[in-house]
């Protein structure tokens, strides 16, 4: 007999797979959100109907349950990272929120809590933080793990900057071990194709 | 009936925000005197409508034991069960209880023995007493079957659909992250509001019978509307408390049944109730604190604050709900809770890593950077020694 989780698990990759719609991402040059120009390494998704709200993109390899790279486009002073879609119709509570002067380790704390929410645990943490140049300016990095509700174990790394006071950043994230880790070397590379184009290049 | 449902998945509440739930469903019953309650040791027939209903709980239980969120503290599972029997009396060995780590307030009980403890019921009680108000209320929907009269009576109308199909009604949920509420869905569509007064009398008689101070579980309930309206939950908030009266009836009567039960005599068991969370409760202000309702969080900290206004990491813990809002005035607030927290002798380390992060939020590098140094001769091998040592660096 199929346990329980299995059974809703599968019905929620269904739901999942009804509900979003992709486009092909081609392993060439690609302008994410009019600000960030990358080249990714192999064929991706773009969910062009993401659960989430926010100044995101969000692209997959093996879809949005198994893991997911979120592109931070420019979040101004005050908005959150991002929410669950119509989390506020739902009764959430106010969520957290980005502000220009938060050090990269506010940064790693509103990450925490953003993904905590997203996936309904407390259990999500950031780690190894560390300077990184991104985008040919000061950048930083850390990893994150969580536990979300579905008792699945995520892993996952964080690359941002901030210019003018707008966040950029990059967080890929996947269900252990193998939806993460095997595809850690494809976001690296595509973390050092990055540039800052359009209005956040100015 | 689902924008209700959608509001509670939110994560709020099983039992006791289930007067939201309960919308639509309530009819006048009158409760009745001298109530019979399911025998110990009870077991469905076989192939009834309620052996269906138990399988498909047990289903959900042997998940419960394997989940990744079910506190394993041995001590702590001790006591709660202690708790439990107290109540429960001829009926303890029926009810296995299971202590989830989850930051919201709630507790929930299935038709088939199996109740659930949340984490954050666990930071919210001011003592045992309280606890046990809660957990008794759970027993009364036991003993009382409520949950199979609800599923029979929801049979007859046109909503047994929602009902029966647990996994549908859970997959309308639409979230990931409610999949492993399956239980708390199932006790939400059960109860009625004759149910829950019922329960909320039953709970009464039970901590009475046992010893406790049955004016607790009015307490409880009051602090819960409390930190309810200092939340941000706009939607929420207007369904429990703008088109829902019923949740300061419900704090009278409470009250009211207290009094007659010689209200403020009994059994608080406070000291023994702080003893048996130690070991966890620094997990649990951490849980807390991930939530981001500092509203909230502010009311249940400063409600514990009265009662233990010695504890270092209760205060440090407040620092952090204003260091975290990061609003006007509220750098200042943090570092006040710090410093008050230093001065009781028993602060974390983290409270010196604090300070320095809002005093490098100042420009106060200086301060900063004693605050760094104060944190590393406590904490030597701090693991983000190196990330802080960024931040002070640039
Ligand atoms: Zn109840």
């Amino acid at each position: 007999m199929m346990p329980m989780r299995s059974i809703l698990a599968a019905a929620l990759l269904l739901l999942a797979a009804g509900c979003a719609q992709f486009t092909l991402v081609t392993p060439e040059r690609q302008t994410v959100g009019g600000v960030i120009s990358v080249a990714p390494g192999t064929k991706w998704n773009k969910i062009t109907t993401p659960g989430v709200e926010g100044k995101v993109e969000v692209w997959t390899l093996d879809g949005p349950a198994l893991n997911t790279l979120v592109f931070f486009t420019g979040v101004t002073d005050g908005e959150p990272l991002f929410t669950r879609r119509a989390a506020a119709a739902s009764g959430e509570e106010k969520p957290p929120v980005f502000r220009s002067k938060m050090n990269p380790v506010e940064i790693q704390e509103l990450l925490e809590a953003t993904a905590a929410r997203y996936f309904r645990t407390t259990i999500a943490e950031g780690r190894n933080l560390k300077a990184e140049p991104i985008a040919g300016g000061r950048g930083f990095r850390f990893e994150t793990r969580l536990l979300g509700r579905d008792e699945v174990e995520r892993a996952g790394v964080f690359v941002g900057t901030i210019r003018n006071g707008k966040l950029y950043g990059a967080w890929f994230q996947g269900a252990k071990l193998h939806y993460f880790e095997r595809y850690l070397p494809e976001f690296d590379r595509l973390v050092s194709s990055a540039e800052l184009v359009g209005e956040a290049a100015r | 009936m689902s924008l209700t449902r959608r509001a509670f998945g939110a994560g709020i509440c099983g039992c006791v925000l289930a007067a939201l739930a309960r919308r639509g469903f309530a009819q006048a019953r009158p409760v009745e005197p001298g109530r019979t309650y399911i025998a110990p040791g009870y077991r469905p027939p076989a192939d009834s409508d309620e052996k269906g209903l138990w399988s498909l709980l047990d289903r959900v239980e042997r998940e419960r034991k394997t989940s990744r969120f079910l506190v394993r503290d041995v001590e702590l599972n001790a006591y709660v069960r202690e708790i439990v029997c107290r109540l429960a009396k001829d009926h303890c060995p029926d009810i296995r209880g299971y202590i989830l780590r989850t930051a919201q307030f709630n507790a929930s009980m299935a038709p088939n023995g199996m109740m659930e403890v949340w984490t954050g019921l666990l930071l919210r009680c001011n003592d045992e007493a309280q606890l046990a108000a809660i957990l008794g209320h759970e027993l009364g929907h036991y003993l009382r079957q409520h949950t199979l009269e609800r599923w029979r009576d929801a049979r007859n109308k046109s909503d047994f659909g929602a009902f029966l199909g647990l996994g549908l009604a859970v997959a309308g949920l639409g979230a990931v992250g409610q999949l492993a509420d399956l239980a708390l869905v199932a006790s939400m569509f059960a109860f009625s509001r004759d149910q829950e007064r019922e329960a909320d009398e039953i709970g009464l008689d039970l901590i009475t019978q046992a010893g406790y101070t049955p004016v607790a579980a009015a307490e409880v309930w009051e602090q819960f509307i409390a930190e309810y309206q200092a939340g941000t939950a706009e939607r929420s908030r207007q369904l429990l408390f703008a088109t829902h009266p019923e949740p300061e009836e419900r704090l009278v009567a409470l009250r009211e049944a207290a009094a007659k039960r010689d209200g403020a005599r009994g059994e608080r068991g406070r000291s023994r109730y702080l003893a048996k969370l130690a070991g966890v409760r620094a997990r649990l202000i951490a849980d807390e604190l991930a939530l981001r309702q500092y509203g909230r969080t502010e009311i249940v900290f400063d409600r514990l604050l009265a009662q233990s206004p010695d504890d270092g990491q209760l205060w440090h813990a407040k620092g952090e709900v204003y260091r975290l809002r990061a609003g006007d005035g509220d750098a200042a607030r943090a570092l006040k809770a710090y410093e008050t927290a230093l001065g009781t002798g028993n602060a974390p380390p983290e409270t010196w890593r604090s300070i320095m992060l809002v005093e490098l939020g100042a420009g106060a590098r200086d301060r900063a950077q004693a605050a760094f140094d104060a944190y590393l001769k406590q904490k030597p091998g701090a693991p983000d020694a190196d990330a802080l040592r960024m931040l002070l660096s640039q």
